[in-house]
């Protein structure tokens, strides 16, 4: 929360036009990268992140390996012209470092992990460009990849985050709201049973905001479950219609 | 890189091709494989650009911040040109400091514009104590060979891209962009491999696991502007010449394909 | 659809390689030391051939393919039946593209073979073996089986691709001698 607040809320509608209940534009596309076992570029209002998924494969280093079940590493990081104002230092930062570990943890719920013992599953976020809820759109294209890849896990994960500007609550902040909003919560979702698999929050929230936040983040997931869904199986429509017609 | 057996058969099944003067995918020895540059990808970035080359796939990006200049050079701005092979590029990379491979890369990529002066960096000189620092980051995002001349050729492409951002009293504003970034010369680059006694024009994946020499020629259609010589293998004189020559012959094929996408 | 809901799993079309007993697989010599030879079968399941008295270990690096006779821990596949594979290449196909490119009763990869004139192994794990003349030529049709393994009418388009491309083996060769 930096003080200098700009008016965030004009004639009840967000500075972008969206109503507060709604998600800014999100396109998927499954299969990005040839090298990695699965992939999927994401673009989300004007974030736009690669994941991509290596494995499973022999676990290294070899005092890391678990004979019982597959080990998840995840790497998040920002591209240093990522930001519209400076030049960002690559490398890990203590932000880029938890993020990473939170990511890591939504997976290793979902993943099927007894089915590769031994191995390791490698997962890579990279945000070439950041416009806030970059970990949500992170999650989001990870759980495409993950799926592109083949690996069996119970639930398409989805993520997006819902924060309090003033006393009104907005789904999917983005760069400028994040900044400024009063309250910032990202959620990532197993959607068939909702359970909740990440949670973090700062700012303040009244609990009955937080469960209409919750809610918000609930109703939203079917369109962006939708837009997953639909990546991985354009990945094969596309081929197959070449041949139509 | 210890080479494992998968890669032992590539080498012979790529010696054996070579032996009857044929490459895995049936190009020309000196032939690239299809480029494509897509300027503009990235809008937060003041110019950014994806090449694709095969199956590699770069993303440069450009930042234009206001610092001050070096204590040595108080007239002039700075640049600097960095690539970066993400983890997700190739199972080999992983994540960490760069490793000498991604520092050569780097410097290669910076050598080259630099030494084109491609930018006039007196140029980038705003007032006494305020400079532009103008910073190239290159993003490999699929290794599938040949990084040297994707990566010099996507900064290339996103220099031309960038739009400088305003200065006023003494402020920056990054979402007010007018004038281009003044780009004073056009450096392509061309990357040779030796595999054997036979030597080959940009170089893919397995050829490059073959590879007993490697040379990179970056020229701007009138002289040479940096070269690097690579690996444990060797070049004659003869061989170094012929290949500066198909290196300028290439110049204006490539010259042509990043003025058509600026 | 790419997942089909299961009880409590999504089974995917795209997917990994599990050992199963009675798999055909293709790998390379990783290590032999005494009577036991590791395969690396280019996954997390590593292979395993127990030598008998009279065997001579492969060397380190070659083909081999054979049979995994028992899985221990999902991980270690024990191998029988094994048997070099001498010169040719190697290529790597998603396990889950694996029956597509053998086709009902092989007669995907019968034609592949007969076509170009090559010799192919192909290994559950996603390993191919491919020795011959035209071994580009394979590749380029396996690669095409691969990305279009979903869509209906693959072996007359594989087919035809190949007889077409018999044209220009043939100038390849009549090139070659002059």
């Amino acid at each position: 929360m930096k003080s200098n607040k700009p008016e965030l809320i004009v004639n009840n509608k967000r500075l972008d036009g969206r109503n507060f209940d709604e998600l800014r534009p999100l396109s998927i596309k499954a299969g990005v990268i040839d090298n990695a076992s699965g992939s999927a570029y994401v673009e989300w209002g004007n974030n736009k992140i690669i994941a991509a998924v290596y494995g499973p494969k022999e676990a290294m280093p070899k005092h890391m390996m678990d004979p019982s079940k597959a080990i998840i590493k995840c790497r998040y990081a920002m591209s240093p012209f990522s930001n519209l104002s400076e030049h960002g230092r690559s490398g890990p930062s203590r932000r880029s470092t938890e993020i990473s570990k939170v990511i890591k943890e939504v997976f290793e719920n979902v993943v099927f992990l007894n089915e590769f013992p031994g191995s390791e599953i490698d997962i890579f976020v990279e945000v070439l460009q950041g416009d806030g809820g970059t970990r949500a759109a992170g999650i989001t294209a990870a759980s495409v990849a993950m799926a592109s890849a083949g690996i069996p896990m119970r639930d398409l994960v989805y993520a997006v985050s819902v924060g309090r500007i003033d006393d009104k609550l907005a789904l999917d902040l983005n760069m400028i709201e994040d900044n400024y909003s009063d309250s910032d919560m990202p959620i990532a979702v197993a959607p068939r049973d909702g359970e909740i698999l990440l949670l973090q929050m700062d700012g303040g929230l009244s609990r009955e905001q937080l469960s209409r936040g919750i809610s918000m983040v609930l109703s939203a997931g079917k369109d962006i479950s939708k837009k997953q869904i639909d990546a991985l199986k354009e990945n094969y429509d596309s081929i197959s219609k070449k041949y139509e017609s | 890189m210890k080479m494992e057996s998968i890669d032992m058969i590539k080498v012979n099944y790529i010696k054996s091709m070579l032996a009857k003067n044929m490459r895995e995918d049936s190009r020309g020895m000196f032939d690239f494989r299809n480029m494509r540059i897509t300027p503009g990808t990235m809008g937060n970035a003041e110019g950014s650009a994806q090449v694709e080359l095969g199956r590699t796939k770069v993303l440069a990006g450009v930042k234009i911040a206001l610092e001050a200049p070096m204590t040595d050079t108080p007239d002039q701005g700075n640049m600097t040109v960095a690539a970066e092979l993400l983890p997700l590029a190739h199972s080999k990379y992983e994540s960490g400091p760069p490793t000498p491979e991604a520092i050569e890369l780097s410097r290669v990529t910076d050598r080259g514009i630099r030494a084109g002066s491609c930018i006039d960096l007196k140029s980038l000189f705003i007032e006494e104590g305020k400079a532009w620092g103008v910073y190239i980051d290159v993003y490999v995002l699929n290794y599938g060979g040949n990084l040297f001349d994707a990566c010099e050729i996507a900064a290339m492409s996103a220099l031309l891209n960038s739009t400088m951002p305003t200065y006023e009293d003494g402020k920056v504003i990054h979402e007010n962009r007018k004038n281009r970034l003044k780009i004073d010369n056009i450096v392509t680059s061309t990357t040779f491999a030796k595999i054997g006694g036979s030597i080959l024009l940009d170089p893919s994946l397995d050829e490059e696991i073959a590879s007993d020499a490697r040379l990179t020629v970056t020229n701007d259609g009138s002289s040479i502007r940096s070269m690097q010589k690579g690996l444990r293998g060797s070049f004659y004189q003869k061989e170094i010449e012929e290949l500066v020559g198909i290196s300028f012959n290439k110049h204006v094929e490539l010259k042509s394909l990043i003025e058509k996408r600026v | 659809m790419l997942g089909i809901y299961d009880e409590r799993e999504i089974v995917p079309l795209e997917g990994t390689w599990k050992a199963n007993v009675g798999d055909s697989v293709v790998g390379t010599v990783a290590s032999a030391k005494g009577s036991v030879c590791i395969v690396d079968l280019s996954s997390f399941v590593r292979g395993l051939i127990v030598l008998r008295k009279y065997e001579t270990a492969p060397e380190k690096g070659s083909i081999i393919s054979a049979v995994i006779r028992d899985v221990e821990n999902r991980r270690t596949a024990i191998l029988e039946g094994s048997s070099e594979l001498h010169g040719g290449i190697l290529m790597k196909v998603k396990p889950s593209k694996v029956p597509r490119l053998i086709g009902k009763s092989n007669t995907m990869i019968n034609q592949i073979a007969d076509l170009t004139a090559v010799r192919i192994v192909v290994g559950m794990n996603g390993l191919v073996w491919i020795s011959g003349e035209n071994s580009a030529r394979a590749v380029a049709a396996i690669e095409r089986v691969c990305e279009e393994a979903h869509v209906p009418g693959l072996t007359m388009r594989i087919k035809e691709m190949l007889e077409k491309e018999k044209g220009i083996i043939g100038n390849d060769i009549e090139k070659g001698t002059i």
